[in-house]
């Protein structure tokens, strides 16, 4: 992710790049009439793919999905969904969009099918071509036995692939998905993952908006973190998960042993933390190869005695919990 | 498409997923999409039959007078009482009872389950806006009711023009203003009944709490209108004009007569035809408002 490289809440850049971003936004504000800011200044520039948004409840990721859907407008800044700036077709950009609510939003009476074809109908689609589609996405979301059984009696788990499919009706470019897995059991959720990633196989892009990093982490190839409405980190995650890798040591041989070696890799610029008066964890940020090496050569310099020595990657959790305390 | 399991003479097909490549509207195929969908869902199409009971047999009922007049002008061909009329065309624009409660069932379930069920998020996710939320759930109304006020007359019509003693041609030919007459006025009816059904039904989001809405307030200003004829010693009077049920009909006699019927407890009030059509116009204007404040925006 790069970051924006305009001012004054319009695009440097206006024209179509060959594979335009999923998602950019450049100093996205918005402030409601109250005076409750619900994003300041959010700058992120996402490629397409699945993409993980997450923050905690009240972080922005509902506001920015409304902003996306052209339903709110910013009070600054700018920001462009699939190659195209909402703001100038507010209402056209939907037509490229799938949305799945957190909430509850199935009428009872009705069957899947009857369901999903008419928000393929609402989508433009003519009637009959919806009707396949809706048979289509059923099947591909694992309810086509069920599709005319009324939805008042499905489970939790075949009520989200519902959603689901509804907003794959009408074969958008991206899904913005909301708390997919929201209440589901951990076999459910596991299906839930199972599909959101397999749809990323086909080519569908993917805005997963969740405060469940695990599940980022199962499925997506990006993430962007918000807080508060502000911007905490954004990038490719494999990057940052090994970007922010760890060594836990454990060393003996003398009383001083962990303040000796914490001393001796800070002044190396190495960053540690002490966790007890034998372990010490040691950030591997950057080439992580220098790190490994700079901890034998310490450890054989002072004398210790190496008990072990394993490396582990940071959760996205531990990541988020980093930088969110940051000032 | 891949082959994820086979079967001694057979195997399993993982078709995947396939793109839609077909013709795809915008928002005036949304909207569109929208009325139609509220049209089916009102007349219980694509539902189970206890859908279909209400609309249906209402429509039956709104057609038993026409069915009657023909059927007396058939007995009665070539007789004296060949010119017995059971009902006229302007009689027949907004009399039946029926009418308002279909109205009462079917407008609020059109829009009461869209924010009770929390559909409506979904709907705003589409190239949808409140305005065309708001014109195509009215507009889905006024059809039905439309269809249900002009479909009877055209029974009739068709009916006595085959019946008719002076022959099928003389009759058309004697009667042929109805047939703008009638869709004019049926359409002022349609208007008024959907836009103050709809508006109403938007307060809420139970379907019982809108229909009982609808049917209180015409009892209601039903009552105040009687009252103010009652304490103007049965005499006409323009205060009549609170009784929202009776309103159209005033415009219904001016669409066919040009005038108010003398039989109309406004008639005789100078001006009542006005202020009709005005008052018509305001609360028509008012209840739309309504209906654009209601769905001016949505939460996710």
């Amino acid at each position: 992710m790069q970051p924006m490289a305009a001012s004054g809440g319009s695009f440097a850049t206006p024209a179509p790049a060959p594979s335009p971003s999923l998602l950019r936004t450049h100093e996205l504000s918005l402030v409601y009439p109250g005076g409750n800011t619900a994003l300041a200044g959010l700058s992120v520039d996402v490629p397409r793919g699945a993409v993980g948004l997450v923050g905690a409840n009240g972080a922005g990721k509902t506001t920015l999905f409304r902003l996306m859907l052209g339903l709110l407008f910013p009070t600054h800044g700018a920001i462009e969904v699939v190659g195209r700036t909402v703001a100038s077709d507010p209402i056209g950009i939907r037509s490229q969009l799938g949305y799945m609510p957190e909430h509850d939003c199935l009428p009872t009476d009705q069957s899947a099918a009857d369901f999903v074809s008419t928000f393929g109908e609402l989508a433009g689609l003519p009637a009959r071509a919806a009707r396949q589609r809706a048979s289509d996405v059923l099947d591909l979301v694992g309810l086509d036995e069920a599709r005319f059984r009324p939805i008042g009696g499905f489970s939790t788990g075949m009520r989200q692939r519902t959603k689901l499919a509804q907003a794959l009706v009408a074969d958008p470019e991206l899904l913005l998905l909301d708390e997919p897995t929201a209440g589901l059991d951990p076999v459910g959720r596991e299906e839930m993952l199972a599909l959101v990633e397999r749809l990323a196989g086909f080519g569908i892009s993917v805005l997963f908006a969740t405060h469940l990093l695990d599940d980022v982490q199962r499925v997506c190839d990006h993430v962007v973190m918000i807080d508060g409405g502000r911007l905490v980190l954004a990038g490719p995650i494999d990057q940052l998960v090994e970007r922010t890798g760890m060594v836990r040591v454990e060393v003996g041989g003398r009383a001083d042993a962990v303040p000796a070696l914490a001393n001796a890799l800070t002044q190396r610029g190495i960053r540690v933390k002490v966790l007890d008066q034998h372990v010490i964890d040691v950030e591997t940020t950057g080439d992580g190869d220098e790190v490994y090496d700079a901890v034998r050569d310490q450890i054989a310099d002072l004398g210790l005695r190496l008990y072990s020595l394993s490396s582990r990657h940071r959760s996205l959790d531990d990541l988020f919990l980093q930088e969110a305390s940051r000032p | 498409m891949t082959i994820v399991g086979s079967t001694q003479g057979g195997a399993v097909y993982d078709r995947g997923y396939r793109p839609y490549e077909g013709r795809r509207g915008g928002r005036a195929e949304a909207r569109w999409a929208l009325w139609r969908l509220t049209i089916r869902r009102a007349l219980g199409l694509r539902r189970s039959w206890r859908q279909k009971v209400m609309p249906w047999t209402l429509l039956g009922i709104v057609t038993i007078p026409a069915i009657v007049n023909v059927g007396v002008g058939y007995l009665s061909r070539d007789t004296p009482a060949s010119d017995f009329r059971f009902i006229t065309y302007r009689e027949y624009v907004g009399v039946s009872a029926a009418m308002l409660l279909f109205v009462a069932v079917t407008a609020p379930d059109a829009v009461c389950p869209d924010r009770h069920d929390r559909v409506l998020p979904l709907i705003f996710s589409r190239q949808l806006t409140g305005v065309d939320y708001v014109l195509a759930k009215v507009g889905a109304i006024a059809t039905i009711v439309f269809g249900f006020s002009v479909i009877p007359q055209l029974v009739l019509f068709v009916g006595q023009t085959l019946v008719s003693d002076n022959g099928a041609l003389d009759y058309y030919l004697d009667n042929d203003e109805v047939l703008w007459q009638v869709p004019v006025a049926a359409a002022l009816l349609a208007l008024w009944y959907a836009v103050i059904a709809v508006a109403l039904a938007s307060l809420t989001d139970r379907r019982i709490v809108g229909g009982i809405a609808l049917l209180g307030l015409a009892l209601v200003t039903s009552a105040i209108a009687g009252v103010f004829i009652g304490a103007n010693d049965g005499e006409h009077s323009i205060m009549f004009l609170v009784n929202l049920l009776a309103l159209p009909l005033a415009l219904r006699d001016v669409v066919f007569l040009g005038h108010l019927h003398h039989s109309s407890p406004l008639s005789g009030s100078e001006g009542a035809a006005w202020f009709a059509g005005i008052e018509y116009a305001v609360i028509t204007v008012a209840a739309f408002a309504l209906l654009f404040w209601r769905y001016r925006e949505v939460d996710l």
